[in-house]
């Protein structure tokens, strides 16, 4: 019984110790994607939105569940409190506390920015599909200034509804933690770099505590998130995403 | 002679409805919603961002330059206007659309946008009223009276949304236009993106004859030079090139047009005075020995072919006269036949509308005869050189 017992033990443990230098691409791009969310979470954070025309900062709580489900509010500033967006499967609602309102995003306007952020609507609906829209390869392994890292290449699979051409990917070897993401065109052009940064223990995993979007075409300008802090796998269920809690602002 | 008549007809009514054509195209691109011209920010086009408003940030007098492009003899009027995009939504429905904050008063004079609700009213100034495109209409499932809530990404960053009330539903006709414009109060419009009252998008004008809106334009703009805003001033000839293309190129049509029916006539003409001066052979022979000279032979041969080429083309005239202005006031209705169609973003009535073009139809008469003259050379020169005695013994 005892030998049995090991021997389970040695089958669940081992896959993963021994594999951990040969999971496909795409296994580790979904490991740090994991990491990251865990099974639910809850976090507030700061996004500051700098623009060749504006600048401004708010304050934010957000929830996630599984990759289906997130849920975001507008804590401050004070004009858009209580404004919030709910993502559920492929759709978004935003809820507009002015005129006590929900409206769904339409299909045609998922690339449009997302409360005026570098983010886009669609970001927020693929973030999380990466592994199942793209074809992944790992395109570079090896040290970068001194840190053992992955890089990966993402290719839409035929057919994924996707608006990039190529994503790339960096990830480090030893945490996990990604370091930045660049997003090209159709045409091969660099649209967007997304960066990872303030690695810190949050909620009891490792987490990059900011990323920053930058967008090519228009230098200076940037869309910075940071968490001040997360929590992970609490208990909240389907029923927290809904369009009656949307509205309810609890 | 009832070639020559035909001819005249044919290039007239051809040429004729060509043009009706061109500009009806021109009419219903320009009027409906542009204007025949349009004052923006330098750095509007083509990128259209809320950011660049005529005089940049600061705006400008708005009102002073409105009257500015409408004192020019050209133009009839001006108004401003202010554009943003964003969500349009009424109950579970949203669609994108794109917002045109218009001045009530000053822009039924410079489109017909206004002139085309069919249902309800025009937006009143100071209130929430939203008048929207008919196919919105229908994917919103609103009527008058209902209400719509706007989130439009405003120009300080935020995103304006507010609730407005359906005041009016219009038809244009152009399914783009139907689909994804409304009109709401200038002012209204303003506010909820974040503008100060006097940063506009846009000046449009109307102008009374819409080929004369680039010389207008040049004017204005040459005006408007020492007050540095920083604008460019566009006639519909450079904000639509394609138009500008399609009108160039029918056009050319008309030229081909105009080409095989002279070339028709020429050899109408050239065919009858051959016939006509072969079957008086014995005549001229009888003239020719009674010593007239080959050259007056030439020229009443000619004079000929002219009276009869004048007597055509008062004919011609008679037809085609009437039947121009009947076409013109009273276009025949086409619809039994198809129904409008659209042509480079430009709605077309299934009419047989022409133009009338006086000098047109001179240059076309005075061609005509030059050309039966032209013809009738070559017979002309045969009918000179009869050998009298050949002829007049039965050869």
């Amino acid at each position: 019984m005892n030998r049995v017992c090991t021997l389970v033990l040695l089958l669940l443990v081992t896959p993963t110790a021994a594999a951990y230098g040969q999971e496909s691409a795409a296994d580790i791009i979904d490991r740090v994607d994991r990491i990251m969310r865990g099974e639910s979470s809850r976090g507030t954070a700061t996004m500051e939105v700098v623009t060749e025309h504006w600048e401004r900062s708010m304050t934010m709580e957000i929830w996630s569940l599984g990759t289906d489900y997130s849920l975001i509010r507008i804590t401050a500033p004070k004009s858009e409190e209580g404004t919030a967006t709910l993502k559920a499967d492929e759709d978004i609602w935003n809820y507009l506390p002015r005129v006590d309102r929900t409206i769904k995003i339409p299909a045609s306007m998922m690339m449009g920015a997302w409360m005026g952020s570098h983010f886009t609507n669609d970001d927020l609906v693929k973030e999380s599909r990466l592994v199942e829209d793209y074809d992944i390869v790992i395109s570079y392994e090896g040290d970068r200034d001194g840190v053992e890292m992955w890089e990966f290449e993402l290719t839409p699979k035929p057919e994924a509804p996707v608006v990039w051409g190529r994503i790339e990917y960096q990830v480090r070897k030893n945490d996990l933690m990604p370091t930045w993401a660049r997003y090209y065109d159709e045409d091969g052009e660099l649209v967007r770099t997304m960066t990872f940064g303030d690695f810190r223990e949050m909620g009891g995993r490792l987490v990059p505590a900011a990323m920053d979007m930058l967008p090519e075409d228009k230098p200076g300008e940037r869309t910075s998130v940071r968490y001040i802090e997360v929590e992970f796998d609490l208990d909240i269920d389907e029923s927290y995403f809904s369009l009656r809690a949307l509205r309810s602002g609890r | 002679m009832a070639g020559l008549a035909f001819g005249y007809l044919a290039v007239v009514l051809l040429v004729g409805w060509m043009e009706g054509l061109t500009a009806e195209m021109i009419e219903s691109a320009t009027r409906t919603l542009s204007g025949q011209l349009q004052v923006h920010d330098l750095d509007y086009r083509p990128e259209r961002k809320i950011y660049d408003t005529i005089g940049g940030r600061d705006g400008t007098d708005v009102d002073a330059l409105v009257q500015k492009v409408a004192s020019d003899p050209a133009v009839e009027a001006a108004a401003p206007r202010v554009f943003a995009g964003g969500l349009v939504s009424s109950g579970e429905a949203t669609v994108a659309g794109l917002l045109v904050g218009i001045d009530p008063e000053r822009e039924p004079r410079v489109s017909a946008i206004l002139r085309a609700v069919v249902e309800g009213r025009p937006p009143t100034v100071g209130t929430h009223d939203i008048v929207i495109g008919i196919e919105m209409a229908r994917q919103l499932t609103v009527g008058i009276g209902d209400e719509i809530i706007l989130v439009v990404p405003a120009a300080d960053g935020s995103m304006g949304n507010d609730l407005y009330t359906v005041a009016g539903i219009f038809s244009s006709g152009l399914a783009e236009l139907d689909a994804s414009y409304a009109m709401l109060p200038i002012g209204t419009l303003q506010a909820l993106v974040a503008l100060e009252p006097n940063r506009v998008h846009e000046i449009a004008a109307s102008v009374s004859d819409p080929w004369l809106a680039p010389e207008a334009a040049d004017r204005i703009a040459a005006r408007l030079a020492a007050t540095e805003l920083g604008i460019e001033i566009e006639p519909w000839t450079r904000l639509r090139p394609e138009m500008m293309d399609y009108a160039q190129l029918a056009q050319a049509w008309n030229g081909i047009i105009i080409f095989i029916v002279f070339a028709i006539a020429i050899f109408g003409v050239a065919n009858t005075m051959l016939m006509a001066t072969y079957e008086r052979r014995r005549e001229f022979a009888v003239m020719l020995a009674l010593g007239t000279s080959p050259f007056a032979i030439v020229r009443s041969v000619l004079i000929e072919a002219l009276s009869l080429g004048a007597i055509s083309l008062v004919l011609g005239a008679v037809i085609t006269f009437p039947l121009m202005l009947w076409f013109y006031n009273s276009p025949p209705d086409l619809s039994f036949f198809y129904g409008d169609y659209t042509f480079f973003g430009a709605l077309i009535r299934p009419r047989l509308r022409v133009e009338l073009n006086p000098q047109m139809w001179m240059w076309t008469a005075v061609a005509l005869l030059i050309t039966a003259v032209l013809a009738a050379l070559y017979p002309a020169a045969r009918a000179a050189r009869v050998p009298p005695a050949d002829t007049l013994s039965g050869l």
